[in-house]
């Protein structure tokens, strides 16, 4: 496996940190103190939670940007950085 | 069985990978989840009139995404989500049953993902928390894209040895 750049690791670092406090971490918050059902089954949000479902939405979106924004740096970035590249194919036959 | 090594998290990783079951399971996952798609663009595209209005123009609004999505609720914008949205979700589909540009479809299907996870679920979809199959869906295909399962019994596994891929390596960020 190629070595981690400074860009792979801020962003699978901080990406996935998003992601698993948007989901995991104000999940456990809500179930202890806030609302532990964000929205409605009819898609009314919950005010009584602690973190607004919009700032948690947006906490977990900008973790996925920041993978998916990885995933085009890599692409365009490919031919000009050292170790980029993924490992050679097998045979699978 | 072979050993992978790495470092994460700043520290040394070492464990066995049973490549027999990874790549049985990736199959599974690649052809299944190839099929979800397959299955919904041709579903969309067989009833003829697809018309994503309710969705985009409709559902969306109020969401977080809603102030990018509703700008396709209209006109030229809503014409291209009618067209892209099942043409899209036919191709990823084909793409990951035949493993074919798995990469690239996985990535555009975790794109499109993202789209019913927040709307889907701001709307109702989270009445049991934040974790569903919206949500599932979109980490497989981020899966899929990230160890390139088309390489294993399919398409990409030969467009790989070709002479065009082993020149332009950044064309296996697309293909694998």
């Amino acid at each position: 496996m190629s070595e981690l750049t400074v860009v792979d690791k801020f962003a699978l670092y901080a990406g996935g940190a998003l992601v698993v406090f948007g989901i995991v971490g104000i999940g456990l918050l809500e179930m202890v103190a806030g609302a532990p059902h964000p929205v409605t089954g009819e898609g009314q949000i919950v005010h009584e939670a602690l973190v607004p479902i919009a700032i948690r939405s947006y906490l977990i979106l900008l973790g996925f940007l920041l993978w998916g924004g990885l995933a085009v740096w890599r692409f365009v970035t490919s031919s000009v950085i050292s170790g980029y590249g993924v490992p050679a194919p097998t045979e699978t036959e | 069985m072979a050993t992978a090594q790495t470092r994460l998290f700043g520290r040394e990783v070492s464990f066995a990978v049973p490549e027999v079951w990874l790549a049985y399971w990736l199959v599974l996952l690649r052809l299944i989840v190839g099929w979800w798609f397959m299955h919904a663009g041709l579903d969309k595209l067989l009833a003829g009139s697809f018309d994503a209005g309710w969705f985009v123009g409709g559902r969306a609004a109020g969401t977080s995404l809603g102030p990018f999505v509703t700008l396709f609720a209209d006109g030229a914008g809503l014409a291209f989500v009618n067209f892209m949205i099942p043409v899209g979700q036919l191709l990823i589909g084909v793409g990951l049953v035949l493993g074919a540009l798995t990469r690239l479809a996985a990535f555009f299907g975790a794109t499109l993902m993202i789209f019913f996870y927040f709307i889907n679920g701001e709307t109702g979809g989270w009445s049991h928390g934040v974790v569903t199959g919206d949500l599932l869906g979109l980490l497989i295909f981020a899966m899929i894209a990230t160890v390139g399962a088309g390489r294993i019994l399919g398409v990409d596994a030969y467009l790989l040895r070709t002479g065009v891929v082993q020149k332009y390596r950044r064309l296996r960020y697309l293909i694998g």
